[in-house]
C-alpha cells in the first residue's frame, strides 16, 4: 500500500458538523497548511488506527462541487489529483435529501467513499427514523450513524475507515440522467478514445461537466487531451442539442435528477413522523430577526463581544504585560552597558528590537479572547443572522452582510483593532466585497489612536471635548462607507461577486473543545505569520531611523552640554562627605545604580517586597543608597537634589540627541523633503518626520506630536491665544491631523494581515497608500479649505461632517452593478 | 410571479428558475428547484433580504435573486 | 543598483510608517518622595513617550486635587494630599490607570 492509500479526506455541507468529526478524529495533531494559489485553509491532521496511521485532510464545506467557488475548486482539485485513498462524506442526518445532493457529486468522482451520517441526534429529535443499512445497500457504500458532539458512534467509523481503506475498492452506485445519459455516453466514448485521459480522470463526471460547459473541466481536457477543441466543439453541439430538445440545460436536467434521486433514497431509507412543531431555532430567531427587537439585539451582542475582549482584554494584558518587560529587562541586563549619553549600537538595537516584538506579543490575550468569542458567535450559528439584519444597509455600499463583525472589530465607534478585523474577513463568500471590506477596516477606529486624539482635543477643543470626541469616533464609518462604495466602483469593479444565497443553519451550542481550538489556530496564525515578518520589518526601521547618525561635531557639542553637567553635580557635591566617593570617571556606576532602584521600587508589590528592596540596595552600597534616600541627613539631601539635576540634564540630553538623529536620519530627510507637499495640510516637516517615525516607539507620534502642536498651542491662556489670532490657526491643524490619523494606516500589523486575506502584495501596498493620500488629502482640504473660508477648527468640524454626512448618503443612493441572470 | 412578490407566510411551489449560470447554479445547489415546495417566513428588519424554509432547512436571500424564481402560489 | 536600494528603502519607509500612536498598555507607576511629594513615572507598553497625558490627583469624593501633565521626561510630580486619595492617568478611552494613594509607598 503507497501513503496515499492511508490519505483520507473529509468533505461535506456546511453546517454538518464536519469540523468536529476532524477535531474529534485528529485531535491535537491538527494544523493549518496552504492551497497554493488561493486564500483557503487546508486543514490537515491525523490519527492512529488499528496501527495504522491516517493522515486526513479537512476539505472545505460545500453545497455542491461546481467551479464557481475557490473552496469548490480546491475540493475537486484535491479528489481529482491527490486521489485520497478514502472520502469521508459527513452529512447532517436531519437535513438527509439535500446532503445526497453533495454526495452523489461525490459518488460521480470515482472515489472510495463512505458516508457519516453525523447529528443523528437532531435526527430523531425531529422524528427520523433512519435505516442506514438500507441506505448503504441503496448506495453501494458503507453508512456510519454517528453524534460526533457526543463521541456516539466513533468507533465504529474508525472501524469502517480502516475497514475500506484496506479494502480499495471504489464501488459506486450512479444515477441515471434519464434524457441526458445517450448524450454522456457519446461523449464517454470520444474521450475514452484518448487512453491519458481514462487514466486520470472518472470520464463519466468529465462528459457531464462537460455537457455543463464546466470551465474548470474545460482546463482539464485542455491539458489532457491533444485535440480538446475538437472535444469541446463536440460537447457544445450535444449541449445545444440537449436544450433545443428538452428546453432546459443540462446542468438544470441533472441538478434534478439528483434531486429525484436523493428524494428517492430519502424516501426508502427515512421514515418520519411529522412532529407539527416549529423547530426550536425558528422560534429563536422571531425574536432575534424581529423588526425591533433584532437589530437591538445585534447591537447588544457587539457591544458584549466589545466589552468581553478589548476592555476585559486590555485588562488581562495588565498581568501579562509584567511578564513581557522581565524579558526587556533581562535583555537590557544582557546588552553592552551604556555610557553616559553614549549607547552602544547594540543595545539600542537590542532594545528597539524587544520593544517591538513586546507590543505585538501584548496583544496576544485580547486576541485570544476576541477569537474565542468570534468562533462562539459562528458555532452557535448566530453569524448568518447579522448578516441577514445588516446585508441591505451594506450591500448599498458594496460590502456584504458578513461585513458586519469585521467591521466591528475594526471600530464603529468604540475604538477597534484592525489586526482580528482583517483575519475575520476569512469568511465573507463573495470576493468583491470581501476585499472591498479589508481595505476599509484600516479606516476604522483604531482603539491605539485615541492617546492622540485625547491629546490634541484637550488642547485644542477643551470647550467642546465631548463634541470633538463623538466627532472622531464617528467620522471613520463616514469615510469607510463611500470609500467603500468608491473602491466597489473603480478597483473592485471586476472581482468576481458570489451570489448572497446564504443557510440559515439551526443554532448549536458551541463546544469549549471546538471554541478553543478555532481560537487558538487563529492566534497561531497570528504570531507564525505576522509577528516573525514586524520583526523583520523592524531591522530595517532601525536601520532607518539610527543612520546616518550624528555628525562628530554635533557630538561634540553634546559632549559639551555633558561635560557642564557633570561639572555643575561634581561641584555641588564638593564638601559633603561623598566627595571622594564619587569619581567623575565612575560616575555610571551611581547613575546605573540609581536606575536599578528605581527600576526595582516600581515593580515592588508590596510594602514588605519593598523593605526587603531597600536593605539590599542599602547592603549593596551604603554610600549610593544614602543619595538615592536621604531621608532626613541633610548632606544626602544635597547630594540627592544635584543628582536628580544631574539625572535630568542627562535624560534631556539623550532625549535631544535621539531628536536630532531622527531627524538627520534617512526617515528624517524624507520627511523634510515631502514637507512642501504637506504644509498644505498644515504638517511642516517635523510633523512629517513624527509621523514617518511612527514606529519609533519611545519618543513617538502620541508625544511627539503632542509636544508638536503643545508648543505652538498651550504655555499661553486663551485670551491671549485668542488675542494673537492663533486659536483658529491651530485648532484648524490639530484638526487635519487628526483626521490624517483617522485614515493613516494603523501598523505593519494590519498591512502584513492584508497581505494573507487578501493573497497579494499589490492590494497590500494599496492598502497603504490609497488612506495615507486620501488622508493627505482631506487634511489639505480642511486645513487649506479652512484657513481659505476663516473657518476655525470647531467650524470646520461641523463643515467637514456635514459634508462626510452628504457624501455617505449620496453614495448609498448609487445602484450598484444590477444582478444579471 | 416570483418569489421576491411574496408575503411572509404563503406557501408556493417553484416553477422555473430563470436564472443561469452561477445564480443559477447556486440556486439549485441549495436546493431551489422547480417541483419543490417552499414557505416564506420572514422579511428582515430592513426589508431585505427574506427568508424561505424549503424542505426542513431555512435559507435566506435577497429580493434582487429571488426574481429570477418563478413560483405558482399554494 | 542604485535605483534598486532606493525602491527596497522606499518599501520599508512604506511598510514601516503605518504605525502611528501604537500606545497599547498604559503603564503608570508612583511613589512618595518622602519630602512631601509624589512622583509618578507614566509610559506605554511599546515604548511610546506619555508626555502631555493628563494626570489628576482626586479625594474620595472625587474632587480634583490636583492636576497636570505628564512631562517631557515621562514623569508627574505633585505635593502629596494629607488623606485618602487617588491617582489618575487618563490618556483616553481604554488608556487609564488609577492609583489608589495608599498603594503609593516609599
Amino acid at each position: 500500500m503507497t501513503s496515499k492509500d492511508r490519505q483520507a479526506a473529509l468533505a461535506g455541507q456546511p453546517n454538518c458538523g464536519k469540523s468536529t468529526v476532524f477535531n474529534a478524529l485528529t485531535g491535537a495533531s491538527q494544523h493549518v497548511a496552504n492551497y497554493p494559489g488561493v486564500t483557503v485553509d487546508k486543514l490537515v491532521g491525523s490519527f492512529r488506527h488499528n496501527g495504522t496511521k491516517v493522515e486526513l485532510v479537512d476539505l472545505p464545506g460545500t453545497y455542491s462541487l461546481t467551479s464557481y467557488s475557490p473552496e469548490e475548486r480546491v475540493t475537486r482539485d484535491f479528489l481529482l489529483h491527490e486521489k485520497p485513498g478514502l472520502v469521508i462524506n459527513v452529512a447532517d442526518a436531519s437535513n438527509l435529501q439535500r446532503n445526497l445532493y453533495l454526495t452523489f457529486q461525490l459518488l460521480e468522482m470515482d472515489v472510495p467513499l463512505i458516508l457519516n451520517l453525523n447529528m443523528i441526534d437532531v435526527a430523531k429529535a425531529r422524528g427520523h427514523e433512519i435505516d442506514a443499512e438500507k441506505l448503504s445497500r441503496r448506495l453501494g457504500v458503507p453508512v456510519l450513524p454517528t453524534n460526533m458532539k457526543s463521541g456516539q458512534g466513533k468507533k465504529e467509523l474508525l472501524e469502517a475507515v480502516s475497514g475500506t481503506i484496506a479494502r480499495a475498492e471504489g464501488r459506486t452506485s450512479r444515477i441515471d440522467y434519464g434524457d441526458i445519459e445517450s448524450f454522456i455516453r457519446e461523449l464517454v466514448d470520444v474521450l475514452s478514445a484518448e487512453p491519458a485521459l481514462a487514466d486520470r480522470y472518472p470520464l463519466r463526471w468529465l462528459a457531464i461537466k462537460l455537457l455543463e460547459e464546466d470551465r474548470e473541466a474545460q482546463r482539464l481536457l485542455v491539458d489532457g487531451h491533444p485535440e480538446a477543441d475538437r472535444v469541446l466543439a463536440d460537447a457544445s453541439a450535444k449541449r445545444k442539442a440537449f436544450e433545443a430538445a428538452y428546453g432546459k440545460t443540462p446542468e438544470q436536467h441533472v441538478a434534478g435528477r439528483r434531486y429525484q434521486a436523493a428524494a428517492d433514497v430519502a424516501a426508502s431509507a427515512v421514515g418520519r413522523s411529522d412532529l407539527g412543531k416549529r423547530p426550536f431555532s425558528d422560534r429563536i430567531d422571531g425574536i432575534v430577526c424581529n423588526r425591533y427587537l433584532g437589530p437591538l439585539i445585534l447591537v447588544g451582542v457587539v457591544y458584549l463581544l466589545y466589552y468581553l475582549s478589548i476592555v476585559q482584554g486590555y485588562n488581562l494584558t495588565n498581568y501579562t504585560w509584567p511578564l513581557l518587560a522581565r524579558l526587556r529587562t533581562l535583555v537590557e541586563a544582557l546588552a553592552p552597558a551604556p555610557g553616559f549619553i553614549e549607547i552602544p549600537l547594540i543595545r539600542a538595537f537590542a532594545l528597539w528590537f524587544v520593544d517591538s516584538i513586546n507590543a505585538l506579543l501584548n496583544y496576544i490575550p485580547i486576541f485570544f479572547i476576541l477569537f474565542g468569542l468570534i468562533a462562539i458567535l459562528e458555532d452557535s450559528g448566530y453569524m448568518p443572522r447579522m448578516a441577514f439584519i445588516m446585508d441591505r444597509l451594506l450591500s448599498r455600499y458594496g460590502l456584504h452582510g458578513q461585513s458586519t463583525l469585521p467591521m466591528v472589530l475594526g471600530g464603529v465607534y468604540v475604538g477597534g483593532c484592525a489586526v482580528p478585523a482583517v483575519m475575520s474577513c476569512k469568511g465573507i463568500p463573495d470576493e468583491r466585497s470581501r476585499l472591498a471590506t479589508i481595505l476599509i477596516i484600516p479606516l476604522l477606529n483604531c482603539l491605539a489612536k485615541v492617546p492622540l486624539y485625547v491629546l490634541l482635543i484637550n488642547i485644542y477643543f477643551a470647550q467642546h471635548k465631548g463634541l470633538a470626541m463623538f466627532f472622531i469616533s464617528t467620522i471613520s464609518l463616514l469615510f469607510a462607507l463611500p470609500i467603500s462604495k468608491i473602491l466597489t466602483l473603480t478597483v473592485l469593479k471586476d472581482k468576481e461577486t458570489t451570489p448572497f444565497i446564504m443557510e440559515m443553519p439551526p443554532y448549536h451550542l458551541p463546544t469549549v473543545r471546538g471554541v478553543l481550538v478555532k481560537a487558538w489556530r487563529r492566534v497561531w496564525l497570528f504570531l507564525k505569520k505576522i509577528t516573525t515578518i514586524v520583526a523583520a520589518v523592524a531591522v530595517v526601521i532601525f536601520v532607518l531611523l539610527q543612520f546616518p547618525g550624528l555628525s562628530a561635531e554635533r557630538l561634540a557639542d553634546y559632549n559639551g552640554r555633558k561635560d557642564q553637567a557633570v561639572a555643575a553635580f561634581m561641584a555641588a557635591i564638593q564638601g559633603t562627605r561623598f566627595a571622594g566617593r564619587i569619581q567623575e570617571d565612575h560616575l555610571m556606576d551611581l547613575v546605573g545604580y540609581w536606575d536599578e532602584y528605581k527600576d526595582a521600587k516600581m515593580t515592588a508589590g508590596n510594602q514588605a517586597a519593598l523593605d526587603e528592596l531597600k536593605q539590599r540596595f542599602e547592603a549593596r552600597d551604603p554610600d549610593f543608597y544614602r543619595i538615592v534616600q536621604p531621608g532626613g541627613d541633610q548632606e544626602a539631601q544635597k547630594a540627592n537634589r544635584a543628582f536628580k539635576k544631574l539625572d535630568r540634564s542627562r535624560r534631556e540630553i539623550l532625549m535631544a540627541m535621539r531628536q536630532e538623529r531622527l531627524n538627520q536620519s534617512f526617515l528624517g530627510r524624507l520627511g523634510q523633503a515631502i514637507e512642501p507637499v504637506t504644509r498644505f495640510a498644515g504638517f511642516n516637516w517635523r510633523v512629517n518626520v513624527a509621523l514617518l517615525s511612527a514606529l519609533a516607539a519611545k519618543e513617538s507620534s502620541v508625544a511627539t506630536l503632542g509636544a508638536l502642536y503643545q508648543q505652538e498651542g498651550s504655555g499661553q491662556s486663551l485670551e491671549q491665544r485668542m488675542a494673537e489670532g492663533e486659536k483658529g490657526f491651530s485648532s484648524l491643524a490639530a484638526l487635519a491631523l487628526m483626521l490624517f490619523m483617522v485614515l493613516y494606516p494603523p501598523c505593519v500589523a494590519t498591512t502584513i494581515a492584508v497581505k494573507l486575506q487578501s493573497g497579494s502584495a499589490r492590494w497590500m501596498l494599496f492598502s497603504m497608500f490609497y488612506p495615507m493620500i486620501l488622508g493627505l488629502a482631506v487634511a489639505t482640504l480642511v486645513y487649506s479649505g479652512g484657513l481659505a473660508l476663516g473657518l476655525d477648527g470647531r467650524q470646520a468640524m461641523y463643515a467637514f461632517y456635514g459634508l462626510a454626512l452628504a457624501v455617505t448618503v449620496a453614495m448609498g443612493l448609487i445602484k450598484n452593478r444590477a444582478q444579471t441572470a | 410571479m416570483t418569489l421576491d412578490q411574496l408575503k411572509p407566510g404563503s406557501q408556493a411551489r417553484i416553477v422555473h428558475l430563470a436564472a443561469r449560470d452561477k445564480l443559477g447554479q447556486r440556486l439549485m445547489d441549495m436546493g431551489i428547484y422547480p417541483g419543490l415546495r417552499l414557505e416564506i417566513v420572514r422579511n428582515a428588519p430592513l426589508e431585505d433580504p427574506l427568508e424561505i424554509l424549503l424542505d426542513g432547512y431555512y435559507v435566506s436571500l435577497r429580493h434582487e435573486e429571488a426574481r429570477f424564481v418563478e413560483v405558482e402560489r399554494l | 543598483m542604485f535605483k534598486r536600494s532606493l525602491s527596497i528603502l522606499f518599501l520599508a519607509v512604506v511598510l514601516g510608517t503605518g504605525g502611528s500612536a501604537l500606545a497599547h498598555t498604559p503603564l503608570c507607576s508612583c511613589w512618595d518622595n518622602g519630602d512631601g511629594t509624589i512622583t509618578c513615572e507614566g509610559g506605554f507598553s511599546d515604548g511610546s513617550s506619555a508626555a502631555g497625558v493628563a494626570m489628576r490627583i482626586k479625594d474620595p469624593s472625587g474632587k480634583i486635587l490636583a492636576e497636570g501633565q505628564i512631562n517631557k521626561l515621562g514623569e508627574f510630580t505633585a505635593d502629596k494630599p494629607k488623606g485618602d486619595y487617588q491617582v489618575e492617568f487618563d490618556a483616553g478611552e481604554g488608556h487609564r490607570i488609577v492609583i489608589d494613594g495608599k498603594d503609593i509607598l516609599k
